[in-house]
């Protein structure tokens, strides 16, 4: 295999691996606020890019579609905490995870009554030919999923660091209690988790619809390399869920390029298990932090 | 005879030390109740003992043979049961089932026979039930037989868990806690089914606040104090005994 | 409290009224709908085991459905084993992976088990389709034949619902039989309090596996005798939908109860097939219910942890449940 076919796998690597992070970015978020994983972050990827393209057919410009799309899926997100989780907040696990699968079976189910069950494409944020670099084509589309990824990056950084709701975010992921007594509004933190994981999601599902082309039941793998992604950094920190979803991809494009094609989706998937059973703190994570 | 032999026994949680280098013997027959003020660390070497926790360093030694490292339930089946100072109690089952819970060392029912409840499983059922039953009315709580274990007091289920404990038979019952929950009227009650429990022979191993039942059941005594042992020896010794007063600061130990 | 005499008298009258069936109609549509209930009753007897006693979710249920099926579909086919044999293999093996897969998920808890099955139940989609050789891709197996024992054939709509119904009641009664005896007790107490489990004497590793293993493999029975009495099999049965909708029975049902989840397994399976009970219906309603069969699962499951937690069983009982899953 030359250098140039390698860099080219490379790249396609780091393009699935820049949507998994962001996909990946929203499960640490819930995560990090509630302790729960949510298993209805895959159907808000799918949103997003069902939501851009019935913006599209509708007449509005792509840009307008594309933001309504990720506003959209943040409101389903915050809807879905509100009235489907918040009530029972206090149950254990096991019944807000079914609740989670159950909104995530109705978001898919009802995706496929609105918008069909086609493919569908979005078109290319700005058409062009490919950007050469070193011999390698990369399509101008990924450039903007990278570049959006960095930009969610660094907007929740700054959130984080910066500003009072993201300590309050902080405070509220190391003790609920806690931050509580301290004033802060837990609930609703826990509400805008949920809402910016959902826009994390969708903005995934968005900006690689034009490459892949979405269809409404595209979210459950999604959601599964998306959380392969945080688990593979260590769940409940952004930058770890970034690493591992960049992992994940370049990853999946060598077992591509190196293994077999046919099993591209297996291998990620047995990735996810063998990290599971051997590491579940994580690649990032502290041995031994967290009982699971 | 020694029955329990712990020697040298440490743990420590990051940089506290709550178990340092306790030893002790408790003899077959007796009672022996643990006692020292709150977060002396007698909860972290109940769980030493019944392998719920690994000690950093040391022995234990039940019978002559080490346990140290065995899980929790293999401790169960080599003879030694315990409560829990939070009950562990099987909420949606009923006290009863809870109770047959306890046998499941002494059963030997497996998947396929609990399947196909021929009669000879049958058979042993009922005799299993005969006998939860005759263990809840040894500790008093037979009254709540068929009640849902979620809804039943607290202190009744510290005495379902006793009686949990004993339906696996063992040779040695610890109990941590007990009494706690409990009234007067009740707490005599426990006492009396302690000693006839003692006397059908099993041997107890307690941990307990209630300073008028140690110093009435117990035969021997040992006084943990920041995780050390700081005294051992009978109830009269102990009440005299300057380090264990000061300990307590001024707690009153005998108000019996 | 139920009586003693509604609680041996109900389940006898269904019994007879299942096992009469077939003297009372020839209706090939409704046996091959009441052939679906039996198949998925076998399933949800082993779900109602792991998940509503031992209180494990499993997201994986559907695959190992899938795995009896393909299984049963290429050896009673391709390679001419007796159906028997077949079956028994089929539902051995999937038991087999059950067990396998539930030694490194024994470190699993709560989100990440539910994670890891889910993570199984797409690697063994993707196998279904790409392992053409064993497993015809996405055309799947065609031409499975029909149930048989030596020269015995069981080929008609009839037969083929009789052998459904009588395994399904089988394994129920052994189901209803194992959780009043000390295994059974023992995965109730696992899903109670792990700690007191352990206290008394309960080796909760191994009865982790052992449950895990035994729904596995009742999945794996169901999904081979699918394979023979529908006589094809492709890829998108055994999807993840099917798995979250036998989740969602046991859940509709209420845990910690057998009976529960057998009524909501009937009343789900016949959802989208009313018209083979009431013949009349207008077409545009059981079009529509086939449509929303997905949402009205999804929404029900969520209506019922939050307003009925206890579910059908919860119903039954009359009282309002204190205690609920975990």
């Amino acid at each position: 295999m030359s250098s140039s076919e390698l860099l080219q796998f490379l790249i396609s690597g780091l393009q699935n691996g820049a949507v998994y992070a962001l996909v990946g970015l929203g499960f640490t978020l819930v995560y990090a606020s509630t302790g729960i994983i949510n298993f209805a972050q895959g159907e808000f990827f799918m949103l997003g890019g069902m939501l851009a393209v019935a913006g599209v057919r509708m007449g509005l410009p792509l840009p307008l579609s594309i933001l309504a799309a990720v506003l959209l899926s943040a409101g389903v997100g915050v809807a879905m905490e509100r009235f489907a989780l918040r009530p029972r907040r206090d149950s254990g696990a096991l019944v807000l995870i079914i609740i989670t699968i159950g909104a995530s079976m109705v978001l898919k189910s009802l995706a496929r009554h609105i918008f069909g069950p086609n493919e569908m494409a979005l078109p290319a944020f700005t058409p062009g030919p490919p950007v050469l670099l070193l011999g390698a084509a990369i399509d101008r589309q990924v450039l903007w999923i990278w570049g959006l990824t960095i930009v969610a990056v660094v907007g929740l950084t700054l959130l984080y660091t910066k500003t009072k709701l993201g300590r309050a975010m902080r405070a509220s992921s190391l003790s609920h209690d806690a931050a509580r007594l301290m004033g802060i509004d837990t609930a609703g933190v826990v509400m805008i988790s949920f809402g910016l994981a959902a826009a994390l999601g969708a903005l995934g599902g968005a900006a690689v619809a034009p490459l892949t082309q979405t269809a409404f039941d595209v979210g459950a793998r999604a959601g599964l390399k998306g959380f392969a992604a945080a688990i593979l950094g260590g769940l409940g920190n952004p930058i770890a869920a970034v690493v591992g979803g960049l992992v994940l991809g370049v990853l999946e494009s060598l077992s591509v390029a190196f293994i077999s094609s046919t099993y591209k989706d297996a291998i990620s998937l047995v990735l996810l298990l063998a990290v599971l059973f051997l590491r579940p703190q994580g690649l990032l994570g502290k041995s031994g932090r967290e009982k699971v | 005879m020694t029955l329990l032999a712990a020697r040298g026994l440490s743990k420590r949680f990051g940089g506290l030390v709550a178990v340092d280098d306790v030893s002790f013997d408790v003899y077959e027959g007796t009672i022996k109740a643990l006692i020292g003020p709150n977060g002396a660390g007698k909860s972290t070497l109940f769980n030493l003992l019944t392998g719920f926790d690994r000690p950093d360093v040391g022995e234990v030694l039940f019978a002559d043979t080490s346990i140290v490292g065995l899980q929790p339930h293999r401790v169960v089946r080599a003879g030694m049961a315990r409560t829990f100072q939070n009950t562990q109690m099987f909420g949606e089952m009923t006290v009863t089932e809870n109770v047959l819970v306890g046998m499941h060392t002494r059963l030997r029912t497996g998947f396929a026979a609990g399947a196909l409840r021929l009669p000879p499983t049958r058979a042993v059922e009922r005799d299993a039930i005969a006998r939860a039953n005759h263990l809840l009315r040894l500790v008093g709580a037979d009254a709540f037989g068929d009640a849902p274990g979620a809804d039943v007091p607290h202190g009744v289920r510290r005495l379902v868990e006793i009686a949990r404990a004993l339906a696996s038979a063992p040779k040695l019952l610890l109990l941590d806690e007990p009494a706690a929950g409990l009234n007067n009227t009740e707490t005599v009650a426990l006492a009396a089914s302690l000693r006839r429990i003692q006397a059908d022979g099993t041997t107890i191993l307690i941990v307990e606040h209630d300073m008028g039942l140690v110093m009435e059941i117990s035969d021997e005594i040992i006084v943990l104090d920041r995780g050390r042992k700081i005294a051992e020896g009978s109830p009269r010794l102990i009440q005299k005994d300057a380090a264990v007063i000061e300990a307590y600061l001024g707690e009153v130990i005998v108000d019996a | 409290m139920r009586s003693r005499l509604a609680g041996t008298l109900v389940p006898a009258v269904g019994v007879i009224l299942v096992l009469a069936m077939p003297f009372m109609t020839t209706d090939r549509y409704l046996f091959k709908v009441l052939t679906f209930v039996g198949l998925n009753l076998i399933v949800v007897a082993g779900l109602a085991l792991l998940f509503g006693y031992a209180g494990q979710i499993s997201l994986g249920h559907a695959a190992f459905f899938g795995i009896g099926a393909y299984t049963a579909g290429y050896l009673t086919g391709e390679a001419a084993v007796p159906w028997l044999v077949a079956t028994l293999v089929a539902a051995l093996l999937a038991a087999l992976v059950g067990f396998v897969l539930s030694l490194p998920m024994l470190r699993l808890k709560g989100h990440y088990l539910a994670m890891a099955t889910l993570g199984f139940s797409e690697i063994m989609t993707v196998l279904f389709i790409e392992a053409r050789g064993i497993t015809g891709g996405n055309d799947g197996l065609r031409g499975i034949p029909y149930p048989s024992l030596g020269s015995f054939k069981i080929d008609t709509p009839s037969g083929v619902y009789l052998l459904v119904w009588i395994t399904a009641i089988v394994v129920l009664v052994l189901a209803a039989n194992l959780v009043r005896t000390r295994p059974g007790r023992a995965l109730r107490a696992l899903h109670g309090a792990e700690l007191g489990a352990q206290a008394c004497g309960i080796d909760t590793g191994r009865l982790r596996v052992q449950v895990f293993a035994l729904s596995a493999g009742l999945a794996g029975l169901a999904g081979a005798l699918y394979a023979s009495a529908v006589g094809f099999i492709s890829p998108t049965t055994f999807s993840l939908e099917f798995s979250v909708l036998l989740v969602a029975m046991v859940v509709l049902g209420g845990t910690g109860s057998v009976t529960g989840p057998v009524v909501a397994c009937v009343l789900l399976t016949l959802l989208p097939y009313v018209d083979a009970l009431v013949p009349g219906l207008p077409r545009e309603v059981v079009s529509f219910l086939q449509d929303w069969e997905a949402d009205i699962a999804g929404i029900v499951m969520i209506l019922v942890l939050l307003f009925a937690p206890g579910g059908v069983a919860g119903l039954l009982r009359r009282s309002p449940r204190v205690g609920e899953a975990e």
